[in-house]
């Protein structure tokens, strides 16, 4: 488990105020300061002010951080980079996880055998998908669902896969 | 212009064929599909396909809200891998 959660990126400024234009990673944008308090790079702490969502642009909001006030001193803060502790993020409702937990766990076969560590966690619409990269370096995808992947053990870093059989649909078929 | 009415929504015929024996199967059972073009329909409510986006076959789990979308629509074709965030996945029960 990480010990720290990327939830955002200063992606440029916002006006001649101090304002910035703030990438955020969180499933609400607004929400990009509701988890506690946010540190950089360093683990120094970032007090930052979210104000509003940017027009035109999904997921950037406007902040504002205490002390910036100024187009210049704002410019200085792009490219810094948000965390927040792992701790402090709400503990997942049943059956959920949180993606930036399962990405690095071994996946293991139901027989022992390795298959490889989680890459990505995605989802484009038609439920999440786990990619598995194998040590040969090739990729599978594997739905994430109680029958292709019955257990999920954060605390010891694995999960086990039973990949499904692939049958193929075509004219040919 | 839409598709007409009288046609009724499009889906490659083999389509219907496979999600029939997949369902009759009761197995754990992903079926890999080149036709993006098809329209999804309620009989294949549960089941899960493979859906080509030109690289790899990505896992399309189908539930009742992607009705009449086309399955393409879920197989995006060019992929921007962000960050986690605090973004879950949640791990699904398919119906049998």
């Amino acid at each position: 488990m990480p010990a720290r959660v990327l939830l955002g990126i200063v992606a440029g400024v916002h006006g001649v105020r101090g304002l910035l234009r703030v990438k955020s990673y969180t499933a609400d944008p607004l929400a990009l300061g509701a988890y506690g308090p946010l540190v950089d790079d360093a683990g120094r702490p970032v007090a930052l002010t979210v104000m509003r969502p940017a027009a035109g642009a999904k997921g950037v909001v406007i902040a504002r951080v205490a002390g910036v006030g100024d187009r210049d001193a704002a410019a200085a803060l792009k490219g810094l980079r948000l965390h927040v502790d792992r701790a402090a993020l709400p503990a997942p409702e049943g059956g959920e996880f949180y993606c930036g937990d399962l990405v690095g766990l071994t996946a293991c076969r139901a027989d022992g055998g390795i298959a490889g560590k989680v890459a990505a966690v995605h989802n484009y619409g038609g439920g999440d998908v786990l990619e598995i990269e194998a040590p040969n370096g090739s990729s599978m995808l594997i739905p994430f669902t109680k029958a292709a992947v019955p257990v999920v053990d954060i605390a010891k870093g694995r999960l086990v896969v039973e990949p499904p059989v692939e049958i193929e649909a075509g004219p040919d078929s | 212009m839409t598709r007409s009415v009288w046609k009724g929504p499009f889906v490659d015929g083999y389509m219907l064929k496979k999600a029939q024996g997949v369902r009759a199967g009761g197995r754990n059972e992903v079926i890999k599909t080149w036709s993006r073009r098809s329209t999804i329909l309620p009989q294949f409510v549960g089941l899960t396909f493979g859906v080509y986006n030109g690289h790899k076959f990505l896992p399309v789990l189908v539930t009742e809200n992607m009705i009449g979308h086309k399955f393409g629509e879920f197989s995006p074709t060019r992929t921007f891998h962000g960050h986690t965030g605090d973004r879950k996945a949640k791990r699904v029960e398919t119906p049998a």
